[in-house]
């Protein structure tokens, strides 16, 4: 089983110092891999450099065995890695309509910029915008715009799919909806990262789990494993206690 | 040509004094003053104006001209005191000067419009004598500019000056903090206006003679690219900044020497083409850009 | 008084190019631009160069010129802003206003400072319900409206358009949605390269020829974009008839001279009460 992606001592950072210390990362074909981490850890600017917002201060990005380092995001998105960010993530101003359409518009493929935007794949999977199609996005609930957001990273058929906090202040029906989707479209083929909080949701879904602290990787477990681990707050709850899992 | 040298040395000590209150107003207090030309012609006209129908002397004159622009200053911010965004701010102050200039234009009554004002007086003008004057001229200059900037280091390094700075770093914080602590930008502003002021009341001494077309947009140019010019090292920068433009800009004067079939027009044109094309190479060129130079300069003391 | 309000309806038409193109360039690329107004002004000499000068008919020369501007913009952004899209706006702030005294007073170079207008036959006005109503402002009326529509369309119907409003919306996201910024960011300039030369032709029209000729509308388009929310194009048009009509009806109480005064009032109401405009919302820097 190859690697779809695979992060190879990544720095990156904001300002003066780096908030990515060398991280490595891999995310075979066809599967689930979930990073957990206390708040500071690092783990959206991990994905933020993924997609493309950071500049890669040292280390590789490699996708399919393409280095995506010197690549700008909206190559990044046509090289098939597609990315759904923590908050902001649907464009407000514009209807829900335009939004897919947006994300499929600037594709290189004809083909999939030709594919109706409203196909009966796409009702299937997110019955919840049925018949919003010409609403304002900045007008849906929470809930709806976290599974817009998705809708239009996967309207560009990525071979991987990038997600941070997905449930992020989602109520509990849709943050179980919200996982069952990512499962669906895993199951379809589509390689997931996702950074999360709601650490146990998300590793039901997952094959692998990353612990990152302080700009690391600390740990990398099968993700029952991890489930199945006592104390699983220690694992990510300061670094005070990073002994306890520390490699 | 030593006459010259010294005309054009008071030059620029009164317009780095301009360029200092936008560095100061810009720098420490992060609202930039696009306005910057009308307030400069507030502070002359009402200096000229003191003295010539106030019967003020050149002292009192100069004093009311800083009070006058530090009200119109302090106005300003206090009615964008709720607007945080630079941008918007920017825009305000431009018109607001473009408002001002007009009042000069239009009010011929008081400033007798497009012909301006003739027969300003100037300081100790009737004790010295004429072949000595210039040089008590830049001795004057020269001492102001310098008290101008011990008092704005005094002001930047006070505890008042920690607050503003601190605002000045976060909008947001701004946006958010109580009415006295938000006061403190009007008050920047202000105490910038009084420098304004003075600025333009040593303009009406040196000249004379002043009309609207002095106070064109093209002063705010050539503080801006004094103040980015100096770059580092805020107010020695900002007046080796001033010293340099004008150096520029007073010696493309010459060209009308080496293009004799231009009309004084198209000269006029050529001269304000140099200066925006200078203005963006400096822009381009200087990779640090102003605001930083300050904050950075302030706090390494 | 009717006419008065009638004039400011066209005054507020003629702004409404500029202060879209205003709105819509600050929308992608987040900063005011404070050479729009001599923007106008060299394209309305570069119409009369056509126009006065080879004797073309004036739409044809419109139309030239508003397509060879489109692309002239394209490369002053190059060569201006392109070297400082990473600088903070205050700089692309400066930057605008010594572009705009560059092109000002190339215009100011060729031409002089005379006033001059374009070559169009006179016509006798016509008066409609009351209100005097001359050719010209007919054909603001009809030019602008044609204008305005195209710009709907654009906006709303094909990719580019909604890409600018993407951009404009959410950069990053516009970024990771697939949107080439750079390409973008041209399209924005071409476009408001157009209606700024229409802009200027319009304001040719309506008055004279001379340097200060777009400056003096910059106020009004700012208030106007700022009145209607930075980065609606809507609310461009809305607030420019608005300013229009409201600076017009304002001079039967305050001296003409002093229209300015109007937006200006409007842009510190609107900046102290509502930042966001009418139909703005708070926007989300890169």
């Amino acid at each position: 089983m190859s690697d779809m992606l695979a992060v190879r001592q990544l720095h990156a950072g904001y300002g003066e110092g780096d908030i990515l210390k060398g991280v490595d990362v891999t995310l075979p074909a066809g599967q689930v891999v979930t990073i957990i981490g206390p708040n500071g850890s690092g783990k959206s600017t991990l994905l933020k450099t993924l997609a493309g917002l950071l500049p890669v201060r040292q280390g590789d990005i490699v996708l399919k065995g393409q280095s995506l380092k010197d690549l700008s995001a909206p190559r990044r998105v046509r090289a098939g890695l597609s990315y759904v960010p923590q908050e902001y993530n649907v464009f407000r101003n514009l209807t829900v309509l335009e939004n897919l359409k947006i994300a499929r518009e600037f594709m290189a493929d004809a083909k999939t910029r030709g594919a109706a935007v409203i196909s009966d794949e796409l009702l299937e999977l997110f019955p919840d915008l049925r018949g919003k199609f010409k609403a304002r996005a900045g007008n849906l609930s929470g809930g709806q715009r976290q599974m817009l957001a998705l809708a239009c990273a996967l309207a560009v058929r990525p071979e991987v799919l990038m997600l941070d906090e997905p449930s992020t202040g989602l109520s509990p029906k849709y943050m179980a909806d919200i996982f069952e989707t990512v499962r669906t479209v895993n199951a379809r083929g589509v390689s997931v990262l996702m950074v999360e909080q709601n650490a146990i949701e998300a590793l039901r879904i997952s094959n692998t789990c990353v612990v990152m602290a302080n700009g690391r990787v600390r740990m990398t477990a099968p993700a029952d494993e991890v489930l199945g681990m006592k104390d699983l707050h220690s694992l990510y709850l300061g670094d005070a206690r990073e002994n306890a899992v520390a490699i | 040509m030593i006459s010259f040298l010294i005309l054009m040395a008071t030059v620029v000590c009164f317009s780095a004094i301009l360029a200092l209150a936008l560095n100061f107003q810009w720098g420490l207090g992060g609202m930039v003053n696009f306005g910057l030309a009308g307030l400069y012609a507030l502070g002359a006209y009402s200096c000229a104006l003191l003295m010539l129908k106030g019967g003020a002397n050149t002292f009192f004159a100069t004093l009311g001209a800083m009070a006058i622009v530090a009200a119109a200053c302090g106005i300003i911010a206090l009615v964008t005191l709720r607007v945080a965004e630079e941008d918007y701010f920017a825009i305000v102050t431009l018109g607001a000067g473009e408002m001002l200039r007009l009042a000069v234009l239009n009010e011929d009554w008081l400033t007798k419009g497009a012909l301006g004002l003739t027969g300003v007086p100037r300081p100790l003008g009737e004790i010295i004598a004429p072949e000595h004057y210039q040089y008590f001229q830049l001795g004057l200059a020269l001492g102001v500019l310098l008290g101008t900037v011990w008092f704005l280091n005094v002001i930047a390094r006070s505890p008042f000056g920690r607050i503003v700075r601190a605002l000045r770093e976060d909008d947001v914080v701004a946006a958010t903090l109580g009415k006295h602590v938000l006061w403190a930008r009007v008050r920047i502003f202000a105490i910038g206006g009084a420098i304004i002021g003075l600025a333009g009341s040593f303009h009406a001494f040196y000249y004379q003679y002043i009309d609207p077309t002095q106070f064109s947009n093209i002063v705010i140019a050539y503080a801006f690219m004094a103040v980015i010019a100096g770059g580092r090292g805020a107010h020695y920068g900002t007046i080796a900044g001033a010293a340099i433009v004008m150096v520029l800009l007073e010696g493309s004067r010459f060209i009308k020497d080496l293009i004799p079939m231009l009309d004084s027009d198209q000269l006029a044109a050529i001269r304000i083409i140099i200066i925006g094309v200078g203005l963006i190479l400096l822009l381009i060129f200087r990779p640090q850009g102003f605001a930083r130079e300050y904050r950075l300069q302030v706090e390494i003391r | 008084m009717l006419q008065t309000a009638f004039n400011g309806l066209i005054t507020g038409i003629i702004v409404t190019l500029p202060a879209l193109s205003v709105t819509l360039l600050f929308g992608v690329l987040k900063f005011p631009n404070f050479a729009v107004g001599a923007m106008m002004t060299l394209a309305a000499y570069m119409v009369f160069a056509l126009n006065v000068q080879l004797g073309w008919p004036l739409t044809i020369a419109t139309a030239a010129v508003a397509v060879a501007f489109g692309g002239l913009l394209i490369v002053i952004d190059y060569l201006t802003f392109r070297p400082l899209r990473q600088r903070d706006s205050i700089t692309l702030m400066v930057a605008s206003l010594g572009l705009g005294f560059v092109l000002e007073n190339i215009a100011r170079l060729a031409y002089g400072n005379t006033a001059r207008s374009f070559a169009i036959e006179l016509a006798r006005p016509f008066r409609f319900l009351d209100i005097r109503m001359n050719r010209e402002q007919m054909i603001t009326v009809v030019v602008s409206t044609l204008a305005m529509l195209a710009m709907y369309f654009l906006l709303t119907r094909m990719p580019i358009g909604r890409a600018m409003r993407a951009v404009s919306d959410n950069p990053a996201l516009a970024l990771v949605r697939g949107i080439e910024s750079p390409r973008i960011i041209r399209w924005t300039w071409f476009i408001a390269g157009m209606l700024l030369a229409v802009g200027g032709v319009l304001i040719g029209m309506d008055r004279a020829l001379e340097p200060p000729m777009g400056s003096s509308y910059l106020i009004a388009a700012f208030a106007a974009a700022i009145l209607g929310g930075l980065g609606s194009p809507l609310g461009a048009f809305v607030g420019a008839l608005i300013i229009g009509i409201v600076s017009e009806l304002a001079t039967l109480v305050i001296p003409p001279n002093y229209r300015i005064g109007i937006p200006l009032c409007v842009i510190a109401l609107i900046l102290i009460f509502r930042p966001q405009g009418l139909f703005g919302q708070p926007y989300i820097r890169k």
